[in-house]
């Protein structure tokens, strides 16, 4: 148990919280990100010019955080069909989602460092 | 002595991060398996999409422009896929929103006013993503744009 603004708060409400604060969060980017591509029929100078706006420093700590919110999203999810399917595994349900926080970790921190890289003084 | 601690299974809710699968058959229970069959499929398109954009071409040096595009939506494959990962992302996480706005919305009329706006904005993005996909031609793309 964790307490949350004065709430005790379990890691099952916390898990199930992230996921919908995730899920939402990826739809709404689908939606700009449509908007983004389908000025690819205005051919080449306007489409560059629209990816061109993500082409920065804050817009890369943005995709940072659309990437942890998908690999969450997606290995939250696969606990909850394991589980939904294989109700058994139900008993494994704390170390299952210490470890999809864990595995969002870790797989983060080399990408996070990939995807900001030409914009850190270290990069280039 | 301690006593035997026995393991104790939810059946009540075993995802604990859902709902439990409805026991009628009908509209629900299909949305129940869509989003768990279509989730397991983009585990594997969308963090394919992402991987290849964000850190495969990162790694490799390459750029996303215009030309980048031109000769990945110039193969049927690429196109097929993200015609695929648009679809199921788009109405997995339409459906998502439905359900988050149930839960939290319990007036009935702002809650079918709410739901019947997000189908229609989804539909219509929808099928412009989808018309993007479908239309976009490598060949008779114009080199320069109505705003340049």
């Amino acid at each position: 148990m964790i307490t949350v603004f004065g709430y005790r708060v379990s890691w099952a409400e916390l898990a199930w919280f992230g996921h919908r604060v995730s899920g939402l969060g990826v739809l709404f980017y689908l939606f700009m990100h449509i908007v983004e591509t389908s000025t690819v029929l205005f051919g080449p100078e306007v489409y560059d010019a629209a990816v061109g706006i993500f082409k920065n420093l804050p817009a890369r700590l943005g995709e940072v955080v659309l990437m942890a919110a998908l690999v969450y999203h997606a290995l939250n999810g696969l606990r909850v069909i394991a589980m939904d399917f294989w109700p058994g595994l139900t008993v494994y349900y704390r170390p299952l989602t210490y470890g999809v926080v864990s595995a969002t970790i870790v797989a983060m921190i080399p990408m996070a460092f990939i995807m900001t890289r030409p914009f850190m003084p270290w990069g280039g | 002595m301690t006593a035997v601690r026995r393991p104790r299974v939810i059946y009540a809710n075993p995802s604990r991060a859902a709902r439990p699968r409805p026991e009628a058959s009908g509209r629900e229970r299909f949305w129940w398996y869509f989003m768990r069959l279509s989730g397991l499929a983009l585990v594997i398109l969308a963090l394919g999409h992402m991987f290849i954009m964000h850190v495969l071409v990162e790694l490799t040096g390459g750029e996303i422009n215009f030309a980048f595009v031109q000769s990945r939506w110039g193969t049927p494959f690429w196109r097929i896929y993200d015609f695929l990962l648009l679809l199921l992302a788009f109405v997995h996480g339409a459906n998502g929103t439905r359900v988050v706005i149930g839960d939290y919305v319990a007036n009935r009329r702002a809650r079918s006013l709410l739901i019947g706006i997000l189908i229609a904005i989804s539909a219509i993005w929808l099928v412009l993503g989808m018309a993007v996909i479908v239309f976009f031609d490598p060949n008779t793309a114009p080199s320069t744009g109505p705003f340049s």
